[in-house]
C-alpha cells in the first residue's frame, strides 16, 4: 500500500495517534426520523447510487450508520441490501461492471477517493458472508491468516483473543491444530468472525450470517454481535426481520422500485430509523406492510 | 402490484378484534338488564346479571389466550402489535365493566322491594346508566372505525355522567334524617359510582383508538392533572 493511502486510512480511523476526527456535523440531516442525535457516525452515505454495467441496483441512498451500534438492513430480495453492504467495503470493485456514484465517507473520508487502497478498506472494514467460508486449514491458521499476511506482531495471544471474542475459546482451545471444516456450521461462522476481528477492524459487515444456521447456532452469534458491538460497528443484512428487531439498534428498510417500461429495477431507502421505531410504529406505510408481512 | 401475503394472519387478527369487541355489546346487554333492575327493583334480573357475568368473563380468557397465541405464533409488529396491545386494554376495560353491573346487580336486594325511593336520585342515575350505555357504544364504534375524533369524544360525554354522579351525592347528602332512606340513598351511590367507573371505563377504550391509530398513548383526561394532559394528533 502506498505511504500516502496508508496515511488517509491511518486518518480516517483516527488511530496510531492520528487526531480524532468529529464528524458529528457530517451526520447532521443524513439520518432520518427519530435516529438519536448526536451519536457519531461511522458511515455517511450521500445520494449514493451502485450500478451494475450502467444500471442502478441501488438508488440514491443517503444515510448515516453510527459508531458502536448494529445497523440492519432489510427488504425484500432484490432491493439492494447486499450491494449497498458490499458498497461499505469495496468489495464490489471485485465486479468489473459495478460503478459507486454519489458519497460514501467512512470517518468523514472518501472511501472510494482516488488515493484509498481497497485492501486497507477491507482490513479495517470486515465482512462475514451468509454461508461458512473458513479455509481448508487448522482452525488457529484461520484465525492466524489475516495477521501473518499483515505482519502483525504477537500472532498466538492475537488468535486467541479473537477466539475469546467470537465465544469459541472454549469449544476449541484444545483442538487449535484440527481442520476448520470439521466444526459444526454455527462453530464456522464464528470462527469466519473470529478471523474477521483478528486483524482489529473497525467495522464488521454481515450478510445474512444466520440464513445457514440453525436456531441454536444464530442466537449465538446474536448474542455475540451484541457484545461485539460494544468495540466495533456492525452492519447486518437480514431476512429475518425478527432477527432485526432483536439485534439491531437501527434498521433500514429498502424496496425494490420498477421501470415496466425500460425493464428496470433497482433498489430505494425507503425508511431509516431507530428499531425499535421501525417494529412499533414506522412512518411509511411501505415499511409498515412489509414489516407486518402484508406484502412480500 | 405487490402480493398480498400472510392472509390468514390478518384473518386470525380481523376476527379476534371482532370477538374482541363483541364483548362490548354483551355489557351493554348486561347493563340494560342492570339499568331494569334497579328501576323496578327486579332481584330475579340481577341475579341475572350476576350469572351472566360468566360469559364476559369466558370471553375475556379466551380473547386473552388468542392473544397470547397470536404474539407467540404470528410475532406481530407495527400496528398488528399495537392494534395486539390495544385489544388487551380493551378487553380488560371490558370485563370491569361486567364487573361493574354485578357490582350494581348485588346491591339492589339491599334496597328491599318496599325501598324509600327518592324520584329525583332515580331519574339521576338511569341518566348516568343510558349515558354509559351510549358511551360503551360510542367506544366500540370510534375502535372500529379507527376514528380518533369520535374517542376523544367520550371525554365530553362522560363529563355529564360526573355531573349527574355529583348531583346524586348531593341529594345523597341532603336526603333526610330518616335512617331507612339514608341507607337506600347511600346504596344507591355506590350504583352511581359503579356506572361513573363504566364510563370511564369507555373513555380508556377511546384512548387505545388512538395509541392504535397514533402510536402515542396519552390520557385524554389525567386524574391527576385535570385539564392538563396533552392530546394525540391523528
Amino acid at each position: 500500500m502506498a505511504d500516502q493511502a496508508r496515511r488517509a486510512a491511518e486518518t480516517a480511523t483516527g488511530r496510531k495517534g492520528a487526531p480524532e476526527i468529529d464528524v458529528s456535523s457530517v451526520a447532521e440531516g443524513v439520518t432520518h426520523g427519530h435516529a438519536r442525535q448526536g451519536a457519531k457516525t461511522v458511515f455517511d452515505l450521500e445520494s449514493l447510487t451502485v450500478s451494475y454495467a450502467g444500471k442502478p441496483a441501488v438508488k440514491d441512498v443517503s444515510m448515516g450508520i453510527h459508531e458502536n451500534e448494529i445497523t440492519a438492513l432489510i427488504g425484500p430480495s432484490g432491493c439492494g441490501k447486499s450491494t449497498l453492504i458490499r458498497c461499505l467495503n469495496r468489495m464490489n470493485d471485485l465486479i468489473p461492471s459495478a460503478s459507486v456514484e454519489g458519497k460514501c465517507l467512512y470517518h468523514g473520508h472518501d472511501l472510494y477517493g482516488p488515493s484509498v487502497d481497497p485492501v486497507e478498506v477491507r482490513k479495517r472494514i470486515g465482512m462475514v458472508f451468509q454461508k461458512p467460508n473458513p479455509f481448508p486449514k487448522s482452525i488457529f491458521d484461520n484465525v492466524a491468516f489475516g495477521p501473518r499476511v499483515l505482519g502483525l506482531p504477537d500472532v498466538k495471544e492475537r488468535v486467541e483473543r479473537a477466539l475469546r471474542s467470537a465465544a469459541l475459546w472454549d469449544e476449541v482451545k484444545d483442538r487449535l491444530d484440527e481442520n476448520a471444516y470439521g466444526m459444526s456450521g454455527g462453530q464456522q461462522q464464528r470462527l469466519c468472525i473470529a478471523r474477521c476481528i483478528a486483524v482489529d477492524p473497525d467495522v464488521i459487515l454481515m450478510d445474512e450470517p444466520c440464513s445457514a444456521l440453525d436456531p441454536i447456532s444464530t442466537g449465538r452469534i446474536e448474542d455475540l454481535m451484541l457484545e461485539l458491538k460494544e468495540q466495533y460497528s456492525i452492519v447486518i443484512v437480514t431476512h429475518n426481520m425478527q432477527q432485526a428487531a432483536r439485534v439491531s439498534n437501527r434498521t433500514a428498510f429498502l424496496i425494490v422500485q420498477l421501470d415496466s417500461e425500460e425493464d428496470n429495477r433497482w433498489g430505494q431507502l425507503v425508511e431509516y430509523d431507530e428499531t425499535d421505531k421501525i417494529f412499533t410504529n414506522p412512518s411509511d406505510r411501505r415499511t409498515e406492510d412489509y414489516v407486518t408481512g402484508k406484502v412480500g | 402490484m405487490p402480493e398480498q401475503t400472510r392472509l390468514h394472519y390478518q384473518e386470525e387478527l380481523g376476527l379476534l378484534e371482532e370477538r374482541a369487541l363483541e364483548g362490548m355489546d354483551m355489557v351493554v346487554q348486561s347493563l340494560d338488564r342492570t339499568l331494569e333492575a334497579v328501576e323496578h327493583q327486579d332481584i330475579e334480573l340481577s341475579q341475572l346479571v350476576v350469572a351472566d357475568d360468566d360469559r364476559i368473563d369466558g370471553r375475556y380468557l379466551e380473547v386473552h389466550q388468542e392473544i397470547l397465541t397470536l404474539l407467540a405464533t404470528q410475532a406481530p409488529v407495527a400496528t398488528d402489535l399495537r392494534l395486539i396491545s390495544a385489544l388487551l386494554h380493551v378487553m380488560h376495560s371490558i370485563e370491569r365493566m361486567g364487573d361493574q353491573c354485578v357490582n350494581i346487580s348485588k346491591v339492589i336486594p339491599l334496597t328491599g322491594h318496599d325501598a324509600p325511593v327518592h324520584a329525583d336520585m332515580v331519574e339521576r342515575i338511569l341518566r348516568m346508566g343510558k349515558q354509559a350505555r351510549a358511551m360503551i357504544s360510542q367506544a366500540k364504534k370510534a375502535f372500529e372505525g379507527r376514528d380518533v375524533e369520535l374517542a376523544r369524544d367520550l371525554v365530553r360525554q362522560d363529563d355529564l355522567i360526573d355531573t349527574l354522579n355529583k348531583e346524586c351525592f348531593q341529594i345523597a347528602v341532603q336526603v333526610g334524617e330518616d335512617v331507612d332512606t339514608r341507607e337506600w340513598a347511600m346504596t344507591m351511590m355506590l350504583v352511581a359510582r359503579a356506572l361513573e367507573r363504566i364510563g370511564d371505563n369507555a373513555v380508556d377504550i377511546g384512548e387505545q383508538v388512538a395509541f392504535v391509530v397514533t402510536g402515542l398513548f396519552r390520557e385524554f383526561e389525567d386524574a391527576s392533572h385535570p385539564g392538563g394532559a396533552p392530546l394525540p394528533s391523528p
